[in-house]
């Protein structure tokens, strides 16, 4: 009797602490939702995690915002890419994750804004009323959701559609940039009688494919790209056979290497490039951080080249593959922006810091200096008298025209592709690659991936 | 008591996400009931990764139990340095594949070293990007789990061959038997408790085979090295199908069991 009556006690009690755990669990979860309100907007300390910048970069924002903000410490935790949704996905699951977390574009937008606040009234207390005006528009709209909310106040943009040039070896050989498909396949055969790899892109890696095919596409018909990843036209159209045409034609041509299909954009094809084994590599605006000495050292470290020779990247423009006289496009979106997490306790200082990077002047400046993103706020440009590059004299006018061209570009990259839009692009991109498909079969299975994903 | 108890939520909660389709962190969740299963059961992928697991399955176990076999046969004759034979044999075995992935995509790279030496020994027209092609891309990954675990295989084996009695061995030689006939008839009967206990181990491997495909191929290209758990990673990781992905999980722990039955079953007969 005694030891039924104890045994009921501690049931009760057990009840009695689930309730009050879960209504405090219950209270807590209610308090981040808040739009970042919670502790002090001016001292704590929060974590941010991010794939990008490189910490170096960090460590110089991150002091500039410092000078304002004296009182808030901000710590920074870099994520591969590869491994960002899976540390990412449990962090914020938990009661433990970063205040302050990156969010591009997409499907990562897909995945992770329900767990952001939303940060429109902080950025419109920043800039004003009128703050869509003052900042690019491709930042605003691919980190908005559906219904309103700003997820992530982006840092800066990021293009794609160029390439990536070693200067040197083109000097050496006494090349010219390639213009057309046959200049290029051209090119690629005197760097190959010479024992130099021409061409480096990472085709196992889908994103990029997705990057080569849309400049395809855009030489083939500038903008259908776009519209069909948004629905609006079909991926049957001729233009998309014509592309993946295109696109095989430059394997069995020579321009992408033999066994392109087992390799990584990273760490793979960049190392490549940097180890100058390749004169030219697919890679988009940020790229730009590897023209300066100190990126380029670091880059050439991180390929595994004992004794690191500096050379001048250049950035070009895609050729006109298609020989339609189309002008060759950059595509992009915001590169990351910055995420508060709804369940930090430091909602107010991690808003601080995000609003800081993404709206300040001198937040904006310090991007623009970094050069791994095109600020966001309009009006604010790199300060390249300050910048030291690796060759001035040929890089600085490339790399302010690729500059104010990403700027100007209006069309999305990743923003209006889905994840298994995405898987379906690398799908038809390596199956026409490897001859396992016609083009024309491979657009049928893009167009059933769409349509099952509710696109068209 | 409390780590089985986990366990088993854990399975059930896996079950209960396996009925949603959802992206692992949104509040909203949608209760599908049953579509998952029947989405993956129609998933031309989830079959050709099954088919791969099997593939896997068989051929690195054939190849495994007849390097463990030889090379302990091997090393239990009088082999000069036969501790550094050990050594050799064994240290894939400690390696972690996290470390071996970058090395073997540049060994097997289409300017790397094994078409280097294939190049170098007169079978140049050999030589192919090995990891770019369907064709090549299993096999190599299947050439990698083989170098990674014959060790083991040949430890356990060379530990069952040190237990036989050598006056059956003795008295099998005086009764005239060959090499052939002493390893078909005595040697190779007394291992048939390893050989079990490696077909089990090698079908589990088979079945949560991870690391090596998803570190060197990323399960491309086009699918060709693509395994039921690079599968439940890349549609619930990379593309948040949090609740297919679960599915799948389920579909896994199934066939586990089923196969952990088949064998307990097989094991029970032969014991009869």
């Amino acid at each position: 009797m005694f030891r039924s009556t104890r045994t009921k006690r501690l049931v009760r009690l057990t009840a009695v602490l689930a309730a009050a755990s879960a209504a405090a669990l219950g209270l807590a979860g209610c308090s981040g939702s808040g739009a970042g309100s919670a502790g002090s907007a001016t001292s704590g300390n929060i974590t941010w995690w991010g794939w990008t910048p490189q910490p170096n970069n960090a460590k110089t924002y991150i002091a500039d915002f410092n000078k304002k903000y004296p009182n808030i410490h901000v710590t920074y935790k870099q994520v591969t890419i590869d491994g960002w949704n899976a540390a990412l996905r449990p962090a914020l699951a938990s009661s433990n994750g970063p205040d302050v977390f990156n969010i591009s574009p997409g499907q990562y937008m897909t995945a992770f804004a329900g767990s952001a606040i939303d940060l429109k009234p902080a950025v419109e207390k920043a800039l004003g009323s009128d703050w869509k005006s003052k900042l690019a528009p491709t930042n605003v709209t691919g980190l908005s959701t559906s219904s309103g909310k700003l997820a992530a106040v982006s840092a800066g943009s990021t293009s794609a559609g160029s390439l990536w040039i070693n200067a040197d070896l083109f000097k050496k050989y006494d090349l010219q940039p390639p213009k057309t498909l046959a200049d290029w396949k051209n090119v690629c055969s005197v760097f190959k009688s010479h024992g130099v790899g021409c061409f480096v892109q990472g085709v196992g890696q889908v994103a990029f494919d997705q990057d080569t095919l849309q400049s395809i596409a855009d030489s083939v018909q500038p903008g259908m790209w776009t519209k069909a990843t948004q629905g609006k036209v079909k991926w049957t159209d001729p233009v998309f056979v014509k592309t993946l045409d295109i696109w095989k034609s430059m394997f069995k041509d020579g321009i992408f290497e033999d066994g392109a299909l087992g390799v990584q954009q990273y760490p793979d094809a960049s190392n490549d490039f940097m180890s100058q084994k390749y004169a030219m590599v697919m890679m988009g605006t940020w790229y730009m951080q590897y023209a300066t000495q100190d990126g380029m050292s670091a880059a050439i470290s991180a390929a595994g080249v004992g004794t690191p020779v500096k050379f001048p990247i250049l950035p070009i423009s895609f050729p006109d593959v298609a020989g339609k006289g189309n002008p060759a496009t950059l595509f992009g979106d915001s590169d990351y922006g910055l995420a508060v997490n709804a369940k930090s306790k430091q909602q107010a200082a991690a808003t601080t810091f995000a609003v800081w990077l993404g709206t300040s002047k001198a937040g904006q400046q310090a991007i623009a200096d970094g050069l791994n993103d095109i600020p966001s706020l309009k009006g604010v440009n790199a300060n390249w008298d300050a910048i030291k590059l690796v060759d001035p004299t040929t890089q600085k006018s490339a790399l302010t025209t690729l500059t104010q061209q990403a700027t100007a570009s209006s069309e999305p990259r990743l923003s209006t592709v889905s994840a298994n839009l995405q898987t379906a692009i690398g799908v038809a991109a390596t199956t026409v690659a490897a001859g396992k498909a016609t083009p024309a079969q491979a657009v049928q299975t893009l167009q059933t991936a769409s349509t099952s994903a509710g696109s068209n | 008591m409390l780590v089985v108890g986990l366990l088993y939520y854990c399975i059930g909660y896996t079950g209960y996400i396996s009925t949603l389709t959802w992206n692992g962190t949104d509040i909203e969740k949608l209760h599908v009931g049953l579509a998952n299963y029947v989405a993956a059961l129609q998933d031309p992928v989830f079959w050709k990764a099954l088919f791969h697991t099997v593939v896997y399955f068989v051929t690195t176990f054939v190849i495994q139990t007849a390097l463990g076999v030889f090379f302990a046969l091997l090393l239990h004759s009088r082999v000069r340095l036969g501790a550094l034979y050990k050594i050799i044999l064994f240290v894939p075995v400690v390696l972690a594949p996290a470390v071996m992935a970058p090395v073997f995509r540049q060994v097997f790279a289409a300017d790397g070293q094994f078409n280097f030496v294939l190049d170098h020994i007169g079978l140049s027209s050999l030589a192919q990007p090995w990891l770019a092609q369907s064709s090549t891309a299993l096999p190599v990954i299947m050439s990698i789990t083989i170098w990674e675990w014959t060790g083991l295989t040949f430890i356990l084996y060379y530990a069952a061959m040190g237990q036989i009695e050598p006056e059956m061995l003795e008295a099998a030689r005086l009764d005239g038997a060959g090499n052939g006939r002493v390893l078909w008839s005595i040697i190779w009967p007394s291992l048939r408790g390893t050989t079990t206990a490696l077909l089990m181990l090698s079908a589990i491997s088979a079945l949560k085979t991870f690391d090596i495909p998803y570190l060197v191929t990323v399960g491309g290209p086009n699918y060709s090295t693509e395994f039921l758990g690079t599968l439940i990673y890349r549609q619930s990781i990379p593309q948040s199908n949090v609740g297919y992905g679960a599915a799948l999980s389920i579909l896994l722990l199934i066939l586990a069991l089923g196969l952990a039955i088949v064998l307990q079953l097989v094991g029970r007969e032969r014991k009869n």
